[in-house]
């Protein structure tokens, strides 16, 4: 472009127009830029030197946090008080559709290779609890040989590359400093673009709203020093969280202690829900 | 230049000032704060309020039961296990009563205007983690409901709060020394002794042996033949004859009599739902079980049978021997029989 608006005939008409119109793009461009650009500069200018001011959350600052949660299903046993606990904790809708977290059961029987998964949200379990806002695994296979069985919490894996927040059209969706993925829920518009480039399938659309609902790992909670509610209300210890910058927290050595592994990982989402105990058959 | 084209670029400049303008008016100050969204979100989201409070919140005003509950098996902090407060009464935060979403600051808290819930049905609770599950790890107790408790509810025999110990307390099980006068009670006690055998200890005799027993069980029985609960053509005139004080000196003679288990075998697979609450030995470990040494073995199998078909009315009782076979009984009895009592 730049060497378009060096006019060295400027009697020939084709040359002047170009060189005008060149200008003019170079002028329509810095518009833009102080637009645009501008506003992440000025934003951007002071992060060099103090950084923005974080969010205004009394007695929290989001820089000196980076949150993680671990699920040992060794040890889970599928009372699905977690379950209940986010449903009021979050104000779930109370049906058999809607879940920020939910319980998988994954049974093997003997002489089958693939694992039978149901949850808590299967017809056969949701008649053992008697009611949709009630939750109780029902013992289906107390009858049949089983190989190998086990239950595995699921839950947003508040990914270090969420999917979910490349596909958001208006920003509603982020991933925090601290390390949670949040959805703004006056800017989001309702396309559930989330839902499907979600791979775990952690978001769900909330239709009484309008509006895609996930877990948040209960951030006004953790916001003030307390656990999510599921891992508040775990009988077992199943659940495990806690902040990585804290060589002490229960995270940190949980992740120090086990093996741990995430879910798909080949998707390259980089999760942040760390498990162990599961094998080939959790997805 | 020509018109038109200066027209062009005017309108393009126009163009340019209005998408400029109008994205500033429209975007609120806080996007782009810390990224491609709004910042103030995050302050709005982290403003909600918490609906589980944990247990510090219980403790100051429930603290007898909260001691109960630590130094029970419910919280067993040392394995990673604790069935907290709000995991049995729910959250002591309300839940909006709006519903989904406008949760900042609304909504009633216990102890204010919202009581929590005091679980009734103790089986429906108790099982969520208790029942015999498939894919529940082996480290989890685990019961085949049917099996266990038949339609019996869980507190009937446990204690919520700290479910190993029974229902009262194991300090209480010591039992409370006897208020009235062995000495009045020696005397009174000569007409027992038709039954009851000489020193209290029945040989052969209708009545049950009464040596060594617990005197707080002697008194309440002794009240349940007065007053109806308990019904024998023998003892029932018997017991309506005596004042309060009288049964308290009888008890008191009784207890004092002794009467001491020679029993030392383990007990055999029936017995062992016995031993829980009348002990290894015969000696009761809690205060509602009587003590069984020194029974005939035909006073207790008579007795079995009779809290089966339900002539002998206790809802404890009534379904633990609910699924005992009568061999099952005939050996828990056999069993008892051998804490004979042991005289000097």
């Amino acid at each position: 472009m730049s060497d378009k608006t060096k006019p060295e005939t400027p009697e020939l008409e084709r040359r002047a127009f170009l060189s005008c119109l060149g200008g003019a793009l170079a002028c329509g461009a810095a518009a833009a830029a102080t637009g645009v650009v501008a506003t992440e500069a000025t934003a951007a200018a002071p992060a060099t030197a103090a950084g923005p001011q974080p969010p205004a959350i009394p007695g929290y600052d989001w820089t000196q946090h980076r949150w993680a949660f671990g699920v040992d299903a060794t040890k889970c046993i599928g009372c699905l008080r977690c379950v209940e606990a986010c449903k009021i904790e979050n104000n779930v809708p109370e049906d058999a559709h809607h879940f920020r977290t939910w319980v998988e059961r994954y049974v093997t029987l003997e002489g089958e290779e693939t694992a039978r998964i149901d949850s808590q949200a299967d017809p056969v379990n949701i008649a053992a609890s008697g009611s949709e806002s009630a939750y109780r695994f029902a013992d289906r296979y107390k009858d049949q040989k089983v190989a190998k069985a086990f239950f595995v919490p699921k839950l947003c894996n508040h990914c270090t590359h969420p999917a979910c927040v490349q596909v958001c059209p208006t920003g509603a969706t982020y991933k925090t400093e601290d390390g949670a993925v949040l959805i703004d829920h006056t800017y989001c518009i309702g396309c559930q673009y989330c839902v499907q480039a979600c791979p775990y399938g952690a978001r769900f659309f909330n239709e009484a709203r309008n509006v895609t609902e996930k877990c948040t790992w209960c951030y006004h909670r953790i916001t003030k020093g307390l656990l999510p509610a599921c891992v508040e209300v775990c009988p077992v210890g199943a659940r495990v969280f806690g902040d990585r910058n804290d060589k002490d927290s229960a995270i940190s050595k949980f992740l120090r202690d086990n093996q741990v592994q995430v879910l798909k990982r080949e998707t390259g989402n980089a999760p942040n829900v760390f498990y162990v105990g599961i094998d080939k058959d959790v997805i | 230049m020509p018109r038109h084209i200066v027209r062009l670029l005017v309108l393009m400049v126009a163009f340019v000032a209005v998408a400029y303008g109008a994205k500033r008016y429209f975007t609120v100050d806080s996007f782009y704060e810390y990224g491609h969204y709004r910042g103030g979100s995050v302050a709005d989201i982290a403003s909600d309020k918490p609906k589980y409070k944990g247990n510090a919140n219980c403790q100051p005003c429930h603290a007898e039961v909260f001691a109960q509950w630590s130094a029970g098996i419910h919280n067993s902090v040392d394995v990673g296990k604790a069935v907290k407060c709000e995991v049995c009464h729910g959250p002591a935060g309300g839940r909006d009563s709006l519903g989904m979403f406008v949760n900042a600051a609304t909504g009633p808290d216990h102890p204010n205007n919202l009581k929590l819930a005091i679980p009734t049905d103790s089986r429906q609770l108790c099982t969520l983690c208790h029942e015999k599950m498939t894919g529940r790890p082996a480290q989890q107790r685990q019961i085949v409901v049917a099996d266990h408790a038949a339609d019996q509810q869980c507190t009937l025999c446990h204690n919520a709060h700290s479910p190993r110990l029974g229902l009262v307390s194991a300090a209480s099980a010591a039992p409370a020394p006897p208020r009235g006068d062995a000495e009045q009670g020696k005397a009174k006690a000569e007409v027992c002794a038709a039954c009851h055998g000489p020193e209290g200890v029945s040989v052969d005799l209708p009545g049950p042996t009464l040596a060594g027993q617990r005197a707080d069980y002697i008194v309440a029985s002794i009240k349940a033949y007065a007053g109806g609960a308990r019904d024998n053509p023998v003892m029932s005139p018997v017991a309506q004859t005596l004042e309060s004080a009288d049964a308290d000196d009888l008890a008191a003679h009784f207890s004092g009599l002794k009467c001491e288990s020679s029993l030392a075998a383990a007990p055999p697979k029936p017995a062992a739902i016995c031993v829980t609450c009348h002990g290894a030995n015969g000696q009761s470990t809690i205060l509602a079980a009587p003590n069984l040494l020194g029974q005939s073995k035909d006073y207790l199998t008579a007795t079995i049978a009779a809290y089966k078909d339900g002539t002998r009315k206790n809802d404890m009782m009534a379904g633990v021997v609910k699924n005992l076979s009568d061999a099952d009984a005939e050996t828990a009895a056999a069993y008892y029989v051998g804490a004979s009592c042991k005289r000097d």
